[in-house]
């Protein structure tokens, strides 16, 4: 291979994949078909969605959004080409065989002609755009879309003190990493769709149920003529789309057929044919009906619109099971052929991409790994264990086929059977990460504080990240402000200013820290910026909440949400009678703000080992030269180690900004709570915070979600876990979701009793009413790396029975002692 | 935290590491203690830190900034133990320090510091019960380790009696060689005690660790005589050209087998200790050797034969 095959991550990790698959696993077909995606070296960009959207668009200027949006997808469902892939046994994608990404120029438009007209130049842009197709978008698609964007309407109502925060005010396509938006990058915030409804009564139903909806309105009322049947229209044209966009494979399926000369693939075909003949106009028949109309709606959903780490795939195990167990005892289906279907459409999920236009740079950048989340185990509508055989086949499947796709989430609660906590901490012991927990003794209490009934917060599913969702009580999907902690930190010392911003006032002016006298001066210097900065995220959500309902509608979402339907009304509107708004603002940097200002307290204001000035000289050269202070700020006491002196500072952090949401939020008809939920952003957000005083330096990433800063939790992770609790105000209701990575050393988890440690300390998080947890299984990489940057691995234990010692306190031939081993036996 | 040599021995002993999450020392998730002191002297010792009763300094120089970056120690130094060395690490002259331990407070990134701190009962056991809540999930609690925990028998004993009044599940590591009253004491408020053989044959044994094994058998005879239904956990470090060999290891098994209440480990050896010898100024008794897996499987597969596994 030449220089110019630089592999996106995402494709490293599928090339990592699938080699490791080819070792250990004999699942022959999903096997061949990753093999077929690999042929097409680099991911492609389909422009076709974008050309049909646009195209529809032109031509129903004036009309209501709603209806807009619905007749694009069924221009869409009309023309975009239409795949049989080989081999799979599920059809739809929304783009070309390979790897592929697809264009939302509503989001993007504004900007997208500079960023393909880069591309053919740039040889190391892991994507490929036909010749034709840049041309398209540079002339046709982006120029409809100038001026029309939500992201430029953002950007002008922002008020002044707002903007600065949030984009560089000269070129607002440039981010701050201050106070950012997220909402311009997708038309909506994770989601969960009501994917029961359509195994139900499938779209055939719901059109139904709109047309007699039709059928009701009064026809003298100006709301009804102007607003409800706009809106049931709309719905009706969109139901009508995706099983038009069905039976166009069912079509193509039989016409394939026609000519397969392998009777099995032929016999293949012609059941896909039958299959998308019947859904998802109507309910499915049997398991294999079930998932092709799931993933045909899935699929729809990419197409129409941006979804934040994509639509997720909510309670899979719940919705299937009748299908499944019904197939089972009839002997329509085995164990083995299910897992095959269910593989075909994980293997499916892992050809599209998340593709992002950065407006950075002005290139395209690598599509984000995307979160469609499936959830596993959790509770019944009526309280009582929800796990079933299903959940354990997806645990298998996880287990055998360590795909990323899908991302698996186990709801676990108090009465958890023994059996899923065994499965669920085997699956991690394979070390793929997955699946993560979500922990309902958290997020029950929560919905329920926030109005949901026992029903809706006993079926939630899990969503993005790390949220949840109720379909049919949920109605919010705005996207929501990213700030940064350790940017207030950086204020706190530089008087509102920022060193890579230099002389602009940036926030409010708070004094020279270098003579502040006390930790109060400091401590309330830090707050005003704090609360500053979530002042202007909430000023955003304001313009935001407003702009939204301007420029997205969301057709299919409404289709499936029983409120939506009942109030004739758009999902992406503001107010939905009967709604539960759950929105959230996010904290970036806790770690790092927490250890630094333990480190300033304790050395300066109380053992006075240090002045402010000492610090700041460190701090101004980057550490160089100053390790000795350095060192010093890293081994004050710091968040992660179930340390009363640091954890008391963190839930200080976390109640200020509880106690902002809880006046504010109400303001804007959100629960707008505190989350700590990174993604990858504490990396470009650590990019504009210079050297900071827990002995992180200048513009190195930032501690991730709730986590400990990088190797700053040295006593293990129970340790880990007590923090997370004890920096967690529990009388506010106002917090959400916090996301908590632990690393685990493969000893750890030997044997049984590895096993049995491992559900125990699953438990014991519940019990403490963690929200999220997620395990990484210490690997080979993840010493070679250590032995690399021993500062970042300081936590990193070795451990055999009577005795353990921190990794990077071994001499390098006791090091690479235990990286060979550890691949055969225990560290 | 200076040494102190006049202190209620009943209530503060001198503890060099308190470890959460253990795992291999009892059952479920765990606290270790590990208390200074040790009558024996093993060749193969990991945690030679232990070994002394009293505090001890400790000088990593991986963590040393460097005498050309900091020489804060230097600079405190009282009695001039410490001097600038070889490629710019420090020079510590133990026959002069007295422990002050004014350079631990003044290193900046914890290269030196100190083995052993005067701790009470309520202090050990206020950390151990902060992982309390994991404990009651997992069946764990708290282990006694060392050095050799009965070195310090008083305030062994009350950590021990005081960790049963809290209702914790207690467990003690200990290598057997100390009065019999004293280990029947403690007995009396433990879930489990894990009891190191090292060999049968007493001259080795006195060779390798500096005392015979006489008592520590006889120790194992009482205690399972007078307590037949405490769990009991042998153990036994397998040394390279100590007792590597399948007669060493069968004489334990015989000695053991027939024995109430006993499950036997192997632990293989390994070197990771090594470190701390210098880290203390001394030498590694042991040098460089190597377990060979094969002959450790093989000797596996012995104790399997005679302990079917769970």
């Amino acid at each position: 291979m030449s220089s110019c095959c630089v592999l996106s991550p995402q494709e490293v990790r599928l090339e990592e994949e699938l080699k490791g698959i080819e070792q250990m696993y004999g699942r022959e077909r999903a096997f061949k078909i990753l093999k077929e995606v690999q042929t097409y070296r680099r991911p492609i960009i389909d422009v076709e969605r974008a050309k049909y959207f646009t195209e529809s668009m032109k031509q129903t200027e004036g009309q209501p959004l709603v209806l807009r949006w619905a007749k694009a997808m069924k221009h869409i469902a009309e023309n975009i080409s239409v795949y049989i892939d080989k081999d799979n046994l599920l059809v739809g994608r929304a783009g070309c065989p390979g790897r592929y990404g697809i264009l939302y120029p509503e989001l993007d438009g504004d900007f997208l002609d500079l960023a393909i007209k880069e591309l053919p130049k740039r040889v190391e842009s892991p994507f490929n755009i036909s010749e034709e197709d840049a041309q398209l978008v540079v002339e046709d698609i982006a120029p409809f879309w100038k001026g029309k964007t939500y992201h430029e309407a953002l950007a002008k109502a922002l008020p002044e003190e707002t903007l600065k925060l949030t984009y560089d005010p000269k070129d607002p396509l440039k981010s701050r990493f201050i106070v950012n938006e997220t909402s311009s990058f997708r038309s909506s915030l994770q989601w969960v769709h009501d994917f029961e409804k359509v195994l139900k009564i499938g779209f055939k139903g719901i059109k139904e149920g709109a047309q007699k909806q039709l059928a009701t309105l009064d026809p003298f009322s100006p709301v009804d003529n102007m607003e409800k049947r706009p809106y049931l229209e709309a719905i009706i044209i969109e139901c009508d789309a995706i099983i038009l966009w069905a039976k166009r494979h069912a079509r193509q399926a039989a016409e394939i057929a026609e000519t397969e000369t392998d009777p099995q693939r032929k016999q293949e075909l012609l059941t896909i044919a039958e299959i998308c003949e019947w859904v998802p106009e109507n309910p499915p028949r049997n398991f294999y009906e079930a998932v092709q109309s799931q993933w045909f709606t899935q699929m729809f959903s990419r197409i129409e619109q941006k979804t934040g780490t994509i639509v997720s795939n909510g309670r899979m195990d719940q919705y299937f099971y009748p299908f499944y167990i019904k197939d089972l005892e009839e002997g329509r289906i085995t164990e083995e052929k299910a897992l095959e279907l269910l593989e075909c459409m994980w293997v499916s999920m892992s050809q599209f991409i998340d593709l992002y236009v950065s407006p950075a740079g002005g290139a395209i950048n690598e599509g984000y790994a995307h979160w469609e989340a499936v959830t596993i185990g959790g509770q019944t509508p009526d309280g009582k264990d929800a796990t079933n055989e299903l959940t354990y086949l997806f645990l298998r499947s996880k287990r055998e086929f360590p795909l990323n796709y899908p991302d698996l989430a186990a709801r676990i609660h108090a009465r958890s059977p023994e059996r899923f906590l065994y499965e669920v901490a085997e699956t991690i012991k394979e070390g793929s990460g997955f699946p993560k927990i979500i922990n309902d003794e958290e997020v029950i209490p929560l919905a329920l504080s926030k109005g949901a009934n026992f029903e809706e917060a006993f079926d939630y599913a899990v969503s993005g990240c790390a949220e949840h969702r109720m379909p049919n009580r949920d109605t919010y999907t705005s996207g929501c402000a990213y700030i940064n902690f350790a940017a207030a930190l950086e204020m706190t010392l530089y008087n509102g200013k920022m060193k890579l911003y230099g002389d602009e006032q940036l926030s409010v002016p708070t004094g020279d820290a270098r003579e502040f006298k006390t930790w109060d001066e400091l401590w309330n210097a830090y707050l005003t910026h704090q609360t500053n900065f979530i002042k202007h995220a909430f000023i955003q959500q304001h313009n935001i909440i407003r702009l939204r309902a301007l420029h997205f509608a969301f057709p299919l979402g409404s289709a499936l949400h029983d409120l939506c339907m009942k109030n004739c009304i758009d999902l992406h509107q503001p107010v939905i009678e009967g709604g539960i708004n759950f929105g959230y603002f996010e904290c970036i940097g806790y770690g790092t703000v927490i250890d630094s200002l333990a480190a300033i307290k304790k050395l300066v204001f109380e053992d006075k080992k240090l002045t402010m000035n000492e610090i700041f000289e460190a701090l101004e050269c980057n550490f160089e030269g100053k390790e000795d202070i350095k060192e010093m700020l890293k081994n004050a006491p710091r968040y992660g180690n179930n340390d009363e002196y640091a954890d008391t500072i963190g839930r200080d952090i976390d109640r200020a900004a509880l106690e902002f949401t809880k006046d504010y939020s109400h303001e804007l008809g959100v629960h707008l709570d505190l989350r700590y939920v990174p993604f990858t952003s504490h990396v470009p957000f650590g990019r504009v915070v210079s050297a900071t005083p827990n002995g992180r330096k200048a513009w190195t990433p930032l501690a991730d979600g709730s986590s400990a800063s990088h190797g700053a939790d040295v006593n293990g992770p129970t340790a880990v876990l007590l923090s997370n609790f004890n920096t967690k105000n529990y009388n506010f209701r106002e917090r959400a979701a916090r996301l908590l990575n632990i690393k685990l050393s493969p000893s750890t988890l030997v044997g049984e009793e590895g096993l049995r440690n491992l559900v125990s300390f699953i438990r014991t998080a519940c019990d403490l009413r963690l929200w999220h947890l997620q395990f990484n299984v210490i690997n080979k990489e993840t010493l070679l790396k250590a032995q690399k940057d021993p500062e970042g691995y300081r936590n990193l234990l070795v451990r055999v029975a009577g005795y353990s010692a921190y990794f990077c306190d071994l001499s390098p031939d006791l090091q690479n002692d235990i990286i060979s081993r550890t691949e055969h036996i225990n560290i | 935290m200076a040494l102190s040599l006049n202190y209620d021995k009943n209530k503060y002993g001198h503890v060099f590491n308190i470890q959460q999450f253990s795992i291999h020392d009892g059952p479920g998730i765990r606290t270790l203690v590990f208390l200074k002191g040790c009558p024996l002297q093993c060749s193969w010792c990991s945690n030679p830190e232990s070994q002394k009763p009293q505090p001890e300094l400790g000088y990593n120089s991986n963590k040393c900034l460097g005498t050309n970056k900091c020489i804060r120690c230097i600079e405190v130094c009282i009695t001039g133990a410490i001097t600038n060395g070889t490629e710019n690490k420090i020079t510590i002259d133990r026959a002069v320090c007295t422990n002050c331990l004014l350079c631990v407070d003044a290193c900046p990134s914890g290269a030196l510091n100190v083995y052993g701190n005067l701790m009470s009962i309520d202090q050990v056991l206020k950390e151990v019960e902060k992982d309390s809540i994991f404990y009651t999930r997992s069946g764990g609690g708290i282990s006694l380790s060392g050095g050799e925990p009965l070195s310090q028998p008083d305030f062994a004993i009350g950590l021990l009696k005081e960790a049963k009044r809290r209702r914790m599940n207690t467990a003690m590591e200990t290598c057997g060689y100390t009065d019999w009253a004293i280990l029947n004491e403690a007995c009396q408020y433990l879930n489990l005690i894990i009891f190191d053989i090292k060999s049968m044959d007493s001259k080795k044994h006195k060779r390798y660790t500096h005392v015979s094994n006489e008592l520590i058998l006889e120790n194992f005879n009482k205690l399972c005589n007078k307590y037949p239904d405490l769990p009991k956990l042998v153990r036994t470090p397998v040394i390279p050209g100590f007792n590597d060999n399948e007669t060493d290891i069968q004489a334990i098994l015989d000695f053991i087998k027939d024995k109430p209440n006993v499950k036997y480990e192997l632990l293989p050896y390994h070197r990771l200790g090594t470190p701390k010898y210098e880290y203390i100024g001394r030498d590694y008794p042991l040098g460089d050797i190597k377990i060979d897996d094969e002959k450790m499987n093989s000797l596996k597969e012995l104790v399997e034969k005679t302990f079917a596994k769970e």
